[in-house]
């Protein structure tokens, strides 16, 4: 089972042989080799930590192997430039326009045409409208890149790196917090990317995605590859067991008791065109999922919950009592905690050790004056083993964890301060499927401790393992409402798309 | 706290101490450099006279540190001072009392760091900007105040200003007191660590039941009363208020202090120790320069270089984390 890779290696684009990478003692590679075809999807998988990200950073130059080689048509790129020179390009999962600026000139950023000093604006637009519409994407030119959705973002930069004359295109989790709809449309440009010759590596951590997109799959477990291969040599159980190294299994737990009190009750409740006429209604110890808002309908929701933002109209109660909308203090008091899905934006301080975010919220509502460094310890233990936060070193800045790790400590900083009823945004963003597993066991935990669970999540698997109900939105109203019991996995995707139910 | 905390607490401070060992070793070298280079350096009466130099500088930048740290900016801290100075020669020359004129100064310090603290809190004026603004008017109501003359003391508070307690001088005293408590505010203190979360991530912090609004205005109230006391201190040392006392010069000094300390302009990341090396490091580059009597042009020329070299290096040093 080990490598079967390489018997097409002649076609290689980009070939990299026995690459090993250490940083500071610790290896990252040990004797990685892969093979990227042109015309061919090839998908990078593992988990947070496994070595996926060291391995991209050395097929983009941005890091050079300790031994072992990387060859992109005969030559080997030292740094970021050369490689793109040859043809290598990252799509980061970080968007990279400049969000300021038009479609048409981050298409043509860095190579803009011009007549002496002045700018062609005429040529830019029509070389960046080419560009697009050379990969089937209809998006408007002379938009401004920061009123796009994330999907639309993630074309335009792909659209901008084909342009480049990128060969071998890099694709660094493109479908993580996009709904169905819009994670669709990204599968789709990744197959014609394909159809036109590019050599796509595509990373992500949805096993079913890649088992329908990717030609050919390598997976990595602590820096070693554990198996490679045709995607249709493997399945999924077969790809978790190379990932993870055991069997990880993860099922919807029974409920015991029929729930009855409401914890978390929406009314009516307004945000311009994302959000109209929005109720839902969720029992103590029931978790309830809104699919299908991704991006801002779905961060409105976070918005108006967590009182940041005031809604136009509407209430939001807990255990029947009324929360004063647009106050962050009021929803805390209430007993709401919202989970927020942009860790990095809204969720943790990154420069603050790992203790001090666990207990940020906690202290803060308690009212605390002072600080004292040994009993913030002593109170973060509990969470961190709870939670299984893993670090290195004992309490680091918590920016220098790894994703899944981060998000374990975010669950932790507001789950652990006793709720009434929580809000959670895409809670396994990111994290690989032993972390996620062991945080839908945490949700599960949540609800069985009595505590009202909405979860507004973009990914169907997601929802389908861990609500009760699911309630189905499209362009800001409610479209439909399911027992999760009552309905398919691919029934609810299509619900969402907006294809009817038979 | 127990031996079991204690020893819990211990790791986390080594590394700190280490984080400014670049910053001492430049000091240690230049203390070094001084004393074979003059003869005067090393006599105790020329480090006393040092310590007593800096120690205004040392009380403004301990406010900006904080400040800072949060996230904040307070340019207008050299002009709180003129007012303070200008106000309190004034009352003291017309013949009110030290207590009075020590409480009404600041006070008035005080209410001009919250009104900065409101205008960059309520209006979202960037806080370089807004404070740049009253740095600049305040300069002018200073001059205003004294009238453009220098305002005399006389033997007012010339206990604080040439005052020495077990051959320190006084005002050493205070700032050491000023540098000791914003050091333990910062790190035992919920509000202290409130500043560290408002500056890493102010929406998180927002987001986490910080009283965002009420730490800000505290914090340009403290900068504003650190300014206040920084005023007297000066008065009682130059024993008079003339135009140019305080002002953008004391201002750049501090800032610059600070910034060698390695607190960050973005925010998020300060130390009170790095603070205190930054302003020793200017104290005694400016203070050797005298001695070896180089043109005043070149120590402004050095205390430029000084912190572009410090600048640059802290950002190296982050960089490679």
């Amino acid at each position: 089972m080990e490598r079967t890779a390489g018997m097409r290696a002649e076609e290689a684009v980009l070939r990299v042989r026995d690459v090993t990478k250490s940083f500071g003692g610790a290896a990252a590679l040990k004797g990685v080799s892969a093979d990227f075809l042109p015309g061919e999807v090839h998908a990078l998988m593992g988990m947070n930590g496994a070595g996926k990200s060291t391995l991209v950073q050395i097929l983009s130059g941005v890091l050079s192997p300790d031994s072992g080689h990387l060859e992109i048509g005969g030559h080997t790129p030292r740094n970021p430039r050369q490689a793109r020179r040859l043809g290598v390009s990252v799509v980061p999962q970080r968007r990279e326009l400049v969000m300021t600026l038009t479609v048409a000139e981050n298409i043509m950023l860095g190579d803009l045409p011009t007549s002496g000093p002045v700018v062609r604006w005429r040529s830019i637009r029509q070389t960046a409208r080419d560009a697009l519409h050379a990969l089937g994407l209809e998006i408007d030119v002379d938009a401004v890149a920061g009123d796009l959705t994330v999907a639309e973002q993630t074309m335009v930069e792909v659209a901008r790196e084909v342009r480049r004359g990128g060969r071998v295109l890099i694709l660094d989790e493109p479908t993580a917090c996009l709904g169905p709809e819009a994670a669709t449309q990204i599968r789709e440009l990744v197959t014609r990317l394909r159809d036109s010759g590019v050599a796509v590596v595509f990373i992500s951590h949805h096993i079913s995605e890649v088992l329908g997109l990717a030609d050919r799959i390598t997976v990595l477990r602590d820096g070693r590859v554990t198996w490679s291969g045709l995607a249709k040599e493997t399945d999924e159980r077969g790809l978790v067991r190379d990932m993870v190294g055991r069997d990880v299994v993860s099922r919807r737990p029974a409920r015991t008791a029929e729930p009855s009190e409401v914890g978390l009750s929406i009314r009516r409740l307004c945000q311009g065109r994302f959000i109209e006429d929005f109720d839902i209604e969720v029992r103590r110890g029931e978790i309830v999922a809104v699919l299908g808002p991704a991006g801002d309908a779905q961060s409105r929701l976070f918005d108006l919950l967590s009182g940041r933002r005031r809604p136009e109209s509407g209430t939001v109660s807990i255990a029947g009592r009324a929360i004063r909308s647009g106050s962050i203090d009021r929803s805390l008091a209430g007993g709401l905690r919202c989970v927020t899905g942009d860790r990095r934006r809204l969720g943790l301080i990154p420069g603050l050790t790992v203790d001090e975010n666990l207990l940020l919220a906690q202290d803060r509502l308690d009212r605390r004056k002072l600080h004292r460094w040994g009993r913030l310890a002593e109170r973060a233990a509990p969470l961190r083993d709870d939670y299984r936060v893993v670090s290195l070193v004992r309490n680091p800045p918590v920016e220098q964890l790894s994703g899944g790790n981060q998000q374990k400590v975010l669950l932790a900083k507001w789950l652990g301060t006793g709720p009434a009823a929580v809000l959670l945004e895409d809670p396994t963003n990111g994290v690989d499927v032993a972390a996620m597993a062991e945080i839908h066991t945490l949700v599960d935990a949540l609800a069985a401790e009595g505590v009202a669970v909405l979860l507004a999540s973009s990914s169907a698997e997601e929802v389908m393992r861990l609500a009760d109900r699911v309630v189905v939105v499209r362009d800001g109203r409610r479209v439909a409402e399911h027992r999760v019991d009552d309905i398919t996995r691919d029934e609810l995707i299509a619900t969402t798309l907006g294809g009817a139910l038979r | 706290m127990t031996t079991e905390t204690a020893a819990r607490t211990l790791p986390r401070v080594t590394p700190r101490s280490f984080q400014h060992a670049g910053l001492l070793v430049v000091l240690v070298l230049i203390v070094a450099y001084a004393g074979v280079a003059t003869d005067s350096f090393l006599s105790s009466n020329n480090l006393i006279n040092v310590l007593r130099q800096v120690s205004v500088v040392a009380v403004i930048a301990a406010g900006l540190t904080l400040l800072m740290t949060a996230g904040g900016m307070d340019f207008s801290m050299g002009g709180n001072v003129a007012v303070t100075t200008a106000v309190a020669a004034q009352l003291l020359a017309h013949g009110r009392p030290a207590w009075l004129t020590l409480l009404v100064s600041i006070a008035l310090a005080i209410v001009i760091g919250l009104v900065n603290g409101a205008v960059v809190t309520f209006t979202g004026v960037a806080p370089f900007v807004a404070t740049l603004a009253t740095a600049t008017l305040l300069d002018g109501v200073a001059l205003l105040v004294i009238d453009g003359m220098s305002v005399s003391i006389g033997e007012h508070l010339s206990t604080l200003g040439n005052g020495r307690t077990l051959g320190l001088p006084n005002l050493v005293f205070v700032a050491v007191l000023v540098l000791g408590l914003t050091a333990l505010v910062m790190r035992y203190t919920t509000f202290g660590r409130d500043a560290f979360a408002i500056g890493g991530n102010e929406d998180v912090a927002r987001l986490s039941g910080i009283n965002v609004v009420r730490d800000k205005l505290l914090l340009y109230g403290l900068a504003g009363a650190l300014a206040g006391l920084a005023g007297i201190m000066l008065l009682s040392r130059l024993a008079a208020s003339s135009p140019g006392t305080g002002g953008l010069q004391l201002q750049l000094t501090a800032v610059a202090a600070v910034v060698i300390g390695g607190t960050s302009l973005a925010g998020g990341r300060g130390t009170v120790g790095g603070t205190v090396l930054g302003v020793l490091l200017l104290g005694v580059v400016a203070n050797v320069l005298n001695l070896l009597q180089i043109s005043s042009y070149y120590q402004q020329i050095s205390v430029g270089a000084v912190l572009l070299i410090a600048a640059i290096a802290n950002l190296v040093r982050r960089r490679r984390h």
